[in-house]
């Protein structure tokens, strides 16, 4: 995890099967505090149902934890497999970074 | 690993060795060293032991000549004396000269027999040698100078002797020395030798623990998967219903690995009236405890069908009670088909998204939507009301199916191509044409099941007069729009 003065970056990249589970489960911890934290999926191509479950339970600990995040998803293969299971619909994802961050660093 | 593990000990073993055999030539190299120079002193105190013989037997032979001479008056007697005579100073100085190097000692006793033999000389032989008289001198003096001479000589004889013990000795004892470090080397390289034995069959004996530990949990794989196959073939072997309006087909390819045998099902039910609840799902993760899951997710699908008429109403229910039973994430489609109308309303949690084909059209792909059951409360889901046409075909399929070259994009393209072509064909088991176009001989990654159901076209007299009526009204509606278009557009979206 990176970060500059306001927002932690996690970034994960290659595909994310159940063989990384344990590393995706170490990256997708919350940072303290309520940073606005930018999950940077940019270089992912392909994450499996056990990785998708963990992406929902990191968006939902944070939502509970008041932290406000962004995920930023670039590959259209990534694209395509998050539109099947509806992550947009619940936690705002982004096809482009600077919008993440805007959304990230706006106001209230 | 384990091997190089296991072959620390011989390379210990190997080098012990190689210093036990070095120390081994050292020794030897010393004794041998020992026993040169032990030959060499045995060599020169032989020689010494002989000079001292003679210098005996030269005395002897100056005594003897003198008393035959004094005796005989014969001067034969005197040959011995006198060839003695010149000899015997020289054989002394020699013997005197090895006793110095030999470190013998006994010098004293050297010294004092050249003095006796000068000594007798003077007060024996040449008075007798000079008259008659002298013959008494023998008598006076001989007897205690040859003793005195002969008692000098077997001095210097006893401290030859030793030197040669000491000699002995020392060689012996190196001989012993050199046995006792040959022994120890050879009894340390055994004990080495040994342990390492006992070394190298305990870890032998662990790799083959390792082995029969693998190979039990081989079979321990093998039997989650053999449980989990019987347990997914018995949920999917459930007969499908036979209506006389739609027609299902189903396959299930189970995961080529081990413990990667997943939660994918599919399910048919008929609730009367034409109609027909359908699902398909998966649960995430692999083996016994995903199909477990998967019976427990199926079987809430199933009782929320009977109790809500609506797709969306059913998966909220179920998304609720995987929620509260805390259980893993699953991907669901399900709906209901009426076959009378020709039309069905769905609903989609996290799954991708269902493909309709229709008669002399494009298989296409339906709306989709909602996040998966059992990951976030309280959440509504959408139903998709669709009116289609008779010959219709609705297609529903597991991520396996889309997903074996991790490129949904790819996967998608070659699933509308293959649904194209089972349907196209006329195939009266679209789902298995289908699995075949895509996989061939190949075997599946992950899990993948395949549910169609197809709206039969209704035929001529064929069923009961109602029935029929109703099929025609619903085919005359579709028919009295735009053909082809009209007929197959979705016909309402309602939020639940």
């Amino acid at each position: 995890m990176s970060s500059d003065s306001s927002v932690a970056v996690i970034a994960l990249s290659g595909e994310l099967d159940v063989g990384r589970s344990d590393e995706v489960a170490r990256a997708l911890e919350l940072p303290s505090g309520a940073t606005p934290v930018l999950l940077d999926l940019s270089d992912v191509s392909y994450a499996d149902s056990t990785v998708i479950s963990a992406l929902f339970g990191f968006s939902e600990r944070a939502a509970a934890a008041n932290a406000r995040i962004a995920i930023l998803i670039v590959k259209p293969q990534l694209v395509r497999l998050l539109e099947y299971a509806g992550l947009g619909e619940a936690f705002p994802v982004f096809r482009e970074r600077s919008a993440a961050l805007t959304y990230l660093l706006r106001n209230g | 690993m384990e091997r190089l593990r296991a072959a620390g000990p011989i390379v210990a073993f190997a080098i012990l060795l190689v210093v036990a055999m070095c120390v081994l030539a050292i020794a030897s190299a010393s004794v041998s060293n020992v026993i040169s120079r032990s030959f060499a002193t045995e060599a020169q105190v032989r020689n010494a032991r002989l000079l001292a013989e003679q210098a005996l037997e030269l005395q002897l032979d100056e005594e003897t000549g003198i008393r035959g001479w004094a005796a005989t008056g014969s001067t034969v007697f005197l040959q011995p004396y006198r060839a003695a005579l010149p000899i015997l100073p020289g054989t002394l100085d020699r013997l005197g000269a090895m006793l110095t190097e030999m470190n013998v000692g006994r010098v004293a006793a050297l010294n004092d027999a050249r003095d006796v033999n000068g000594q007798w000389l003077n007060l024996v032989a040449t008075p007798v040698l000079g008259g008659p008289l002298g013959a008494k001198a023998i008598q006076r003096y001989g007897k205690e100078l040859i003793d005195r001479y002969r008692l000098d000589i077997r001095s210097i004889e006893d401290g030859l002797t030793r030197v040669e013990n000491r000699t002995d000795v020392t060689t012996r004892r190196a001989i012993e020395q050199n046995t006792l470090v040959t022994v120890g080397a050879l009894i340390a390289l055994a004990i080495t030798g040994f342990i390492v034995g006992i070394v190298q069959t305990r870890s032998t004996q662990q790799i083959s623990q390792r082995e029969a530990e693998a190979v039990q949990l081989r079979a321990a794989y093998a039997a989650e998967r053999r449980v989990s196959d019987a347990l997914q073939e018995a949920f999917l072997q459930k007969p499908l219903p036979t209506l006389v309006g739609v027609a299902f087909s189903a396959t299930y390819i189970p995961a080529r690995e081990e413990r990667k045998v997943g939660g994918d099902w599919y399910e048919g039910v008929e609730l009367g009236e034409n109609r027909v609840m359908f699902a398909i799902g998966d649960v995430a993760g692999h083996g016994l405890e995903a199909a477990v899951s998967m019976n427990r997710a199926r079987q809430a699908i199933v009782s929320a069908a009977l109790l809500h008429a609506e797709p969306a109403k059913m998966l909220a229910r179920v998304n609720d009670e995987l929620i509260a039973e805390r259980g893993r994430m699953v991907t669901a489609v399900c709906g209901i088909a009426d076959a009378g109308k020709f039309s069905f309303t769905y609903a989609t949690a996290g799954h991708p998204p269902p493909i309709l084909v229709e008669p002399g059209r494009p298989p296409r792909v339906l709306p989709m939507g909602g996040v998966p059951l059992g990951v976030l409360a309280s959440r509504e889901y959408r139903t998709h009301t669709i009116q289609t046409v008779p010959g219709a075909t609705l297609v529903l399929y597991t991520d396996g199916a889309v997903e074996f070259a991790r490129d949904p994009i790819e996967g998608e393209k070659m699933l509308l191509e293959a649904i194209r072509l089972a349907v196209e064909n006329g195939n009266p088991e679209p789902a298995s044409a289908i699995r075949d176009h895509i996989f061939g001989f190949r075997e599946a990654e992950d899990d993948v099941a395949i549910l169609t159901l197809a709206f039969v076209q209704p035929e001529e007299g064929a069923g009961n007069g109602p029935r029929e009526a109703q099929i025609v009204a619903s085919a005359s509606r579709g028919g009295s729009a735009t053909p082809g278009t009209s007929s197959s557009v979705i016909a309402g979206v309602s939020a639940a």
